[in-house]
C-alpha cells in the first residue's frame, strides 16, 4: 500500500498543474498582506472576514487567519476539487487506469491510494498557504499580541497573546483542512464517474457553489446545518469572539458524515464499475 | 488451459457486445482473434481482463476463474486497445511506476531485457508526450515484458501506426512468439495475424463464427491449385476428375484448379502420387483474407436467414 501511496503521489506531485498550485498558494498571501497594509486601519465594515482583515495588520500571527478566511471559501475549494476529482478521472483519460487495474492493483486498495494523496495535497495546499500567510505576516507586522475589539456588534475587547494566536492558527488550518473532507470523498466519487477530469472537477466544485447559494438561503432552516459547506467559517469566532464555538464539532460531524457516505458510495461504484476508457 | 472462455455474454442495455462466446487456448499456442470493427474482440479481452464483468458466463485464466484485479493477473503481459502512460512522465518513470504500484521491487523485473525488445534506447527517459504512436506502442511491450508474463494479450498492437511501425511492431510480436509465449492477438489486419498465428478465432456481431488452425481455416475453402511436370498435367486431370471428393477441376495456367466437395488435401496428394504422377504444389487458391470475407458473407447470409425465419414465424 506504503509503495502504491508512493506512486500515486509522484504523480501527482510531478504535474506542472500542481507546481502552478503551490506558487498560487504562496504568492496570494503575499498579495494579501501587501493588501492589507495598503489598507490601514480603516473602520470595521462589520462582516467577519473584513474584521478579520482589519484586525490582521495587529499581528503577523492574525494574518494566516485573515488568508484563510478569504480563500477557503472558493480558492481552496477549487484547488482541493481539483486534486479530489482528478484522482481516479485523469488516469481513466490518459489511458492508464486499465493498465493499473491489469497490473494488477486491487480497485479498492487504488482508490484508497488516490484519496489518501489526494488528502495530503489538499492538508499540504492549506498548510503552505497558512504559512506563507505566516511568514508574509511576520515580515511585514512582527510577532505581537492582538487586541481583538468588538466587531459587527458583537461584543469584544479581549486580547489574544502570541501562544493564544499560534495555536488558534494551527486550529484553524486544521479545521479548514478537514472541512474539505466531504469534497475529497464527494470529488473522488465523482472522479469514478466519468472518464474525464474536468467533467469530475467541474461537479464537485459545482456542488460546493451550490451548497453556498443555498446555504444563504435562511428560509431554508435546520436544512442549511446538512450542507458542507455550512460549518466551513465556524472557526473564525475563535478570533473574532476568543471562543471555540460548538458549531465547529458539528461541523467535524457534518464532514465525517459526508466523508463516510460518498467515500463508501466511491468504493462500491469502483468495485463495479466497468473500465471502459 | 490458459484460457478459458465459457458461454461468455456482454450486454450493454438492450445491446449485446459477446453473444454466448466459448474458446480456450492451450500453453504456447499463438491465437489470432480476427473480425471486423465492433465485433466484439476488444470486449472480449476486457472480460477476460477483468476489466469488465461479463454479463453470463465466464472467463478463466491459468485455470482460475477471472475477477477485477486477480492474481492470475500477475502471469499476463496486457496491452488493450492502445498503449497509454501518464504523460507527463518519462518513459522510465512510467515503466517503474507501473511496475512498484503492484508492490514488486524493480530489481525483480525484466527492465535490461523489456527495454532491449521495446528498442527505445535513450528516448526512455523523454516524457512520454512526447513520443510518437509507435514509441508508445514499443513502451506498452515494455511494460507487458517487465513481468516475463506467461501469456500475452495483444488488442489489435498495429492500429494508428504508420507502415514501419507496423514493421518493427509484427517484428517484436514475432520475437515474441518464437519464445514460446502463449498469445491471444486481437486484429481486423489478416495479414498481422496470418503471418503471426498458429491458430485463429473469428468473430463477427459479437459470435464465434470458427475456430481453427490457420491452415484449417485457409483450407476449409475447397478451391485448390495443383501443379504438376507439364507432360504430367493431362494424366493429373483425367485422374482428379475420377476421385469422389473433387466435383470439378479444369487447367489454369502451369497448373490446375480443382473444387472439393469433402475431404482432405492430403488424400489428393496420396492419390495423384501412387499415381505416378510428379507432385509440385497443392495449395488453397486463397489467402486467409478470402476466408475470412468468404465466413463473413457467409455469416451475415445466416443472419439475414435467421432473421427472415423469425418474421415468418411471428407474422
Amino acid at each position: 500500500m506504503i509503495a502504491l501511496i508512493r506512486t500515486e503521489f509522484i504523480k501527482a506531485a510531478r504535474r506542472t498543474r500542481t507546481a502552478i498550485i503551490a506558487l498560487l498558494l504562496i504568492g496570494l498571501p503575499t498579495l494579501i498582506v501587501v493588501a492589507i497594509n495598503a489598507r490601514g486601519d480603516r473602520p470595521d465594515r462589520g462582516d467577519r472576514g473584513d474584521g478579520l482583515f482589519r484586525l490582521a495588520s495587529q499581528s503577523g500571527l492574525l494574518v494566516p487567519a485573515a488568508v484563510l478566511s478569504a480563500t477557503s471559501g472558493f480558492l481552496l475549494i477549487v484547488i482541493a476539487g481539483t486534486f479530489a476529482g482528478d484522482a481516479v478521472a485523469s488516469d481513466s483519460s490518459w489511458g492508464n487506469l486499465r493498465y493499473l487495474l491489469m497490473r494488477p492493483v486491487p480497485r479498492g486498495r487504488l482508490l484508497v491510494a488516490k484519496a489518501f494523496v489526494s488528502g495530503v495535497l489538499i492538508w499540504a495546499a492549506t498548510i503552505l498557504v497558512t504559512l506563507a500567510a505566516l511568514v508574509a505576516g511576520v515580515i511585514l507586522f512582527g510577532v505581537h499580541s492582538a487586541t481583538v475589539p468588538g466587531i459587527g456588534g458583537v461584543a469584544g475587547g479581549f486580547e489574544l497573546s502570541t501562544g493564544a494566536l499560534l495555536l488558534r492558527v494551527v486550529v484553524a488550518t486544521a479545521y479548514v483542512a478537514f472541512g474539505f473532507s466531504a469534497l475529497l470523498a464527494i470529488g473522488t466519487l465523482f472522479s469514478t464517474l466519468t472518464d474525464t477530469a474536468a467533467s469530475a472537477i467541474g461537479a464537485t466544485v459545482g456542488v460546493y457553489i451550490v451548497s453556498e447559494i443555498l446555504d444563504s438561503i435562511s428560509q431554508l432552516g435546520v436544512a442549511r446545518y446538512a450542507f458542507p459547506t455550512h460549518y466551513l467559517g465556524a472557526w473564525e469566532t475563535m478570533f473574532t469572539q476568543n471562543t471555540y464555538s460548538a458549531d465547529m464539532v458539528a461541523g467535524i460531524v457534518v464532514q465525517f458524515a459526508y466523508f463516510v457516505v460518498f467515500g463508501t458510495a466511491a468504493v462500491l461504484w469502483f468495485q463495479r464499475k466497468d473500465i471502459r476508457s | 488451459m490458459v484460457v478459458e472462455v465459457e458461454g461468455l455474454w456482454k450486454t450493454f442495455g438492450d445491446v449485446s457486445a459477446v453473444e454466448d462466446l466459448s474458446f480456450s487456448i492451450e500453453r504456447g499456442q499463438v491465437y489470432g482473434l480476427l473480425g471486423p470493427n465492433g465485433a466484439g474482440k476488444t470486449t472480449t479481452l476486457r472480460v477476460l481482463m477483468g476489466l469488465e464483468r461479463p454479463s453470463r458466463g465466464s472467463t478463466r485464466l491459468f485455470g482460475s476463474t477471472v475477477t477485477p484485479s486477480c492474481s492470475e493477473l500477475l502471469h499476463v503481459g496486457a496491452m488493450v486497445e492502445q498503449a497509454a502512460f501518464v504523460p507527463h512522465l518519462s518513459g522510465m518513470r512510467n515503466l517503474r511506476l507501473w511496475w512498484e504500484a503492484g508492490g514488486a521491487h524493480m530489481r525483480d523485473a525484466d527492465l535490461d531485457g523489456a527495454l532491449a525488445i521495446a528498442g527505445l534506447g535513450d528516448a526512455v527517459h523523454r516524457t512520454v508526450k512526447t513520443y510518437s504512436q509507435g514509441m508508445k506502442q514499443r513502451l506498452g511491450f515494455a511494460r507487458l515484458l517487465l513481468g516475463r508474463p506467461e501469456l500475452l494479450v495483444l488488442d489489435e498492437p498495429t492500429n494508428g501506426l504508420d507502415p514501419g511501425e507496423i514493421r518493427e511492431i509484427r517484428e517484436l510480436i514475432g520475437r515474441l512468439t518464437s519464445h514460446g509465449a502463449t498469445v491471444l492477438l486481437s486484429s481486423h489486419h489478416l495479414s498481422e495475424v496470418e503471418q503471426t498465428c498458429s491458430h485463429v478465432l473469428v468473430m463477427n456481431h459479437g459470435r464465434l463464427i470458427t475456430s481453427g488452425t490457420v491452415s484449417e481455416l485457409i483450407g476449409a475453402t475447397k478451391s485448390i491449385y495443383v501443379e504438376v511436370d507439364a507432360n504430367e498435367r493431362q494424366r493429373a486431370l483425367q485422374l482428379l476428375s475420377t476421385l469422389p471428393q473433387v466435383t470439378a477441376v479444369q487447367t489454369q495456367g502451369d497448373g490446375l484448379v480443382m473444387e472439393m466437395c469433402d475431404g482432405r488435401r492430403s488424400d489428393v496428394s496420396a492419390a495423384l502420387i501412387a499415381a505416378g504422377v510428379h507432385l509440385q504444389t497443392i495449395m488453397p487458391t486463397q489467402g486467409l483474407e478470402d476466408a475470412f470475407l468468404d465466413l463473413l458473407a457467409a455469416g451475415d447470409a445466416d443472419d439475414a436467414q435467421r432473421q427472415h425465419q423469425g418474421s415468418a414465424v411471428s407474422s
